[in-house]
């Protein structure tokens, strides 16, 4: 922490002022131009010269396709994150109902956004409506999280301050929880950026008529390789773009940002029971807002199911054992992919991180890439890594890992620099080894941002291995899903969406019941 | 019942008080029940071991937390409808200063909070008396840890409080600030005939500072001592060295050691 006397005052020097992204981007590059060179004929891999080319030539179609797929994120990501606000204000006014205001959010974000961008589509018709409400349920819980930390995140003696001149609430709020949560919403927000523009690209995906994810499903119908790798690369850029914007945001408004999302959610209940009958509530609920949205909506039956329809199908009907054999086996399938990808993606994450540690000249060069690449929506992603991997497990474990893989390595390379200067200083004065550091001081102390990276993506990976079967591999429940939306089999559909929903909030909850377990251990006061 | 004169300073009274926090292997009583009465406008030194309860003490005068048993009434009101009218201030261990705010916006937010009008002027006359003039608008995060308790004091005293409750206000000021401090403070609340109650590890300063000393052993707490200090205000900076002085400091330490004993006594 700097003190008045210890304040910066040194110019920068011209060289000081080449931003420390730049090598890497350069570096990255040329890495590109040479594999694609080098590759040329055995991967199906365009180089940079090759996307600029093709984009300077479609330079009309682009912007067009771009300024659309923006537009329709923007609206997403303000209404995302109003809702997002608007929950977590809900949750502190109503303490004994956050964990089930908590539980619900949990459960909509564990929504495939594959299987719901074809209901949406159903159910709006043609328009921007399923893109803009896709990049809204994309956004809202990464910034809903850490806004619920934020909004708790004040000592109590900042509170015993406004109680002590005898005000309550509302003087808290405003004096003490806005303020204090403001680092933490916009750190919420940057990650959110670019997660409006693949919910955006997702919706475009399901019959829309303009916008960048139309383009991409031509491109990857027509194995049009160059025309692939430009829309990647234009939607990383933009999604980057939004992160930086966010981020250069962030830094004038909240200079001391926290490492938002390294910290759990509060928890509402401490005993198993009070969890249980929590959970059981939350579905409760879920239950009675999904039917109860399809009434007041007055939705035909036959596309907007309700709860007992789904029942009806997968329990009571004379084909329900039928029906139930093919979502297994649906299931089997896509867990079978996800959960290798997923574990490896966090080990190589974290395995990185750890190396890095050790090396930091080099962690300097790789954390700007890293958090850039972070912010790289899936659906840019996928189409290449199926393109270079083809159609099989290879492609689609490795699109799972990649989507873990950097959110687990930024996290991991945050958490291990969280390890007390005091703590460091007594192996210094040991003359500790690296490794000795990085095992006995280092490591815990990234336990628990290893543990909200592993948490925040389960339903991420469960998102990345739906969009590869979609797009390509023609089996799991990506595919089923398509296949029951192209054929109008909304049953299917909705009972798939409800599944597999439930699956990946288990996955969360199993996580976080393990990364409690971990931080009870390494760091209990983050439990308080 | 009418309300008593926001300008005269309240009588603290304490009947039967007891505290029992919820622990991880069993309730903890950090306070025994225990009955105190402290005068208007004297200022009382509550010295004992860490962890004894004074602070907890403390907490329940200012109504932060509900007693386990027993009442305690300030000026004839609660806590709560003193704290309601912005009638005590409260000078924590932690100087929890807003770290979003500059040391003359955490100092002027007591005032909005207690609703009273910000002198700017004043605020300033202030900061200069707790030595932090030059340093207005500095964030807390730009100040060492002595000037942001220096701050936290500061904001303290500007609502102009008839009940100040002060936890080791001093604990974190270094030595030759803390002897300006302890001469040129207490002024400020004595001259207005403020109560005061201050919790502090220093026997000098709760000799040189108070009208009574109590000493607690260790917890649950029970007063072990309650020696009266009859030095007139203001104090002269050579009270120190005269033989009644350091005749007062040897009670209070010597009472200390007696309330370490018998509850090393009672516990084996």
């Amino acid at each position: 922490m700097s003190t008045v006397a210890d304040l910066p005052g040194a110019r920068p020097t011209a060289l000081a002022r080449v931003p420390r992204w730049l090598p890497g981007v350069v570096r990255f590059l040329r890495l590109w131009e040479g594999a694609a060179w080098w590759l040329a004929g055995r991967f199906l891999l365009a180089g940079p010269l090759d996307v600029i080319a093709h984009a300077w030539a479609n330079a009309g179609l682009l912007t067009r396709a771009a300024a659309v797929t923006l537009e329709n994120a923007a609206w997403g990501f303000v209404i995302g994150n109003l809702a997002a606000v608007a929950l977590a204000l809900m949750a502190l006014a109503l303490p004994r109902g956050a964990g089930v205001v908590a539980g619900l959010a949990l459960v909509v974000f564990c929504l495939p956004l594959v299987a719901t961008a074809p209901i949406l589509r159903v159910l709006y018709g043609p328009g921007s409506g399923p893109q803009i409400t896709i990049a809204a349920l994309a956004v809202y819980y990464t910034t809903f999280i850490p806004l619920m930390v934020g909004l708790r995140a004040a000592p109590a003696s900042w509170f015993d301050l406004i109680r002590l001149y005898g005000r309550g609430g509302p003087s808290a709020l405003v004096q003490v929880r806005a303020m204090a949560a403001l680092p933490y919403l916009v750190a919420g927000l940057q990650i959110a950026a670019p997660a409006a523009i693949l919910g955006a690209m997702i919706g475009e995906f399901t019959g829309a008529d303009r916008g960048l994810g139309v383009l991409v499903i031509r491109a990857m119908r027509g194995l049009d390789v160059t025309a692939t790798w430009t829309l990647a690369t234009i939607s990383a850029a933009v999604a980057m773009a939004g992160y930086g914007a966010l981020g250069a945001l962030g830094r004038w408004l909240a200079p001391d940002r926290p490492e938002a999302l390294l910290t759990p959610p509060p928890a509402s209940a401490t005993r198993l029971a009070e969890r249980a009958a929590i959970g059981a509530l939350t579905v409760l609920v879920v239950l009675l807002l999904w039917w109860a949205a399809m009434e007041l909506a007055d939705l035909n039956r036959f596309f907007a199911k309700r709860p007992d329809d789904v029942w009806r199908f997968l329990v009571t009907a004379p084909q329900a054992a039928a029906a139930r054999a093919t979502l297994a086996a649906a299931m089997v399938e896509t867990l079978l992919w996800t959960i290798p990808g997923y574990v490896a993606g966090l080990v190589l994450g974290a395995a990185l991180a750890a190396v890095l540690t050790l090396y930091p000249a080099a962690a300097g060069s790789v954390m700007p890439i890293a958090v850039a690449l972070r912010s790289v929506p899936i659906v840019t992603t996928a189409p290449l890594i199926v393109l270079m991997l083809g159609r099989g497990a290879t492609g689609t474990i490795a699109i799972v890992a990649v989507m873990t893989f950097f959110p687990a390595l930024v996290a991991c390379l945050q958490g291990l620099r969280q390890a007390p200067g005091q703590v460091l200083d007594v192996f210094a004065a040991y003359a500790a080894r690296p490794v000795q550091r990085l095992l006995h001081a280092q490591l815990p102390a990234m336990l628990p941002a290893f543990f909200a990276a592993a948490r925040m993506s389960v339903p991420a990976a469960v998102l990345a291995v739906t969009v590869a079967e979609w797009l390509a591999t023609g089996r799991g429940m990506g595919h089923l899903m398509a296949l029951s939306a192209s054929t109008s089999n909304y049953n299917m559909l909705w009972s798939a969406t409800a599944t597999l929903a439930a699956v990946s909030a288990l996955g969360y909850a199993g996580v976080a019941l393990l990364e409690r377990r971990a931080l009870r251990r390494y760091a209990p006061e983050q439990l308080s | 019942m009418t309300l008593p004169d926001a300008e005269v300073a309240p009588e603290v009274v304490i009947e039967g008080v007891s505290k029992t926090f919820a622990g991880p292997v069993g309730p903890i009583e950090a306070v025994a029940p225990v009955s105190l009465r402290f005068a208007a406008g004297q200022t009382t030194a509550l010295v004992g071991p860490s962890g004894c309860g004074k602070s907890t003490l403390l907490r329940l005068v200012a109504g932060l937390e509900p007693p386990s048993t027993g009442t305690i009434s300030i000026g004839g009101q609660t806590p709560d409808a003193v704290r309601a009218r912005a009638g005590l201030s409260m000078a924590f261990q932690d100087p929890s200063l807003l770290p979003w705010r500059s040391l003359r916006g955490n100092i002027a937010l007591a005032l909005k909070l207690a609703r009273k009008r910000a002198d700017p002027a004043a605020v300033d006359r202030l900061i200069a008396l707790v030595g932090l003039a030059g340093f207005e608008g500095a964030r807390p995060a730009e100040l060492s840890g002595g000037m942001r308790q220096r701050a936290a004091i500061a904001r303290c005293l500007v609502t102009e409080p008839r009940l100040l409750l002060l936890d080791e206000p001093f604990g974190a000021v270094d030595e030759m600030t803390r002897a300006r401090l302890n001469r040129e403070l207490p002024a400020l609340w004595q001259a207005r005939g403020a109560t005061a109650l201050l919790v502090t590890h220093s026997v000098r300063e709760a000799v040189l500072l108070s009208d009574r000393v109590l000493v607690f052993s260790a917890r649950p707490a029970e007063v072990v001592a309650d020696i009266a200090v009859a030095f007139s205000h203001p104090r002269a900076p050579d009270l120190v060295r005269t033989n009644r002085f350091l005749d007062l400091c040897d009670q209070v330490s010597e009472a200390l050691s007696r309330g370490e004993t018998a509850r090393r006594l009672v516990a084996e």
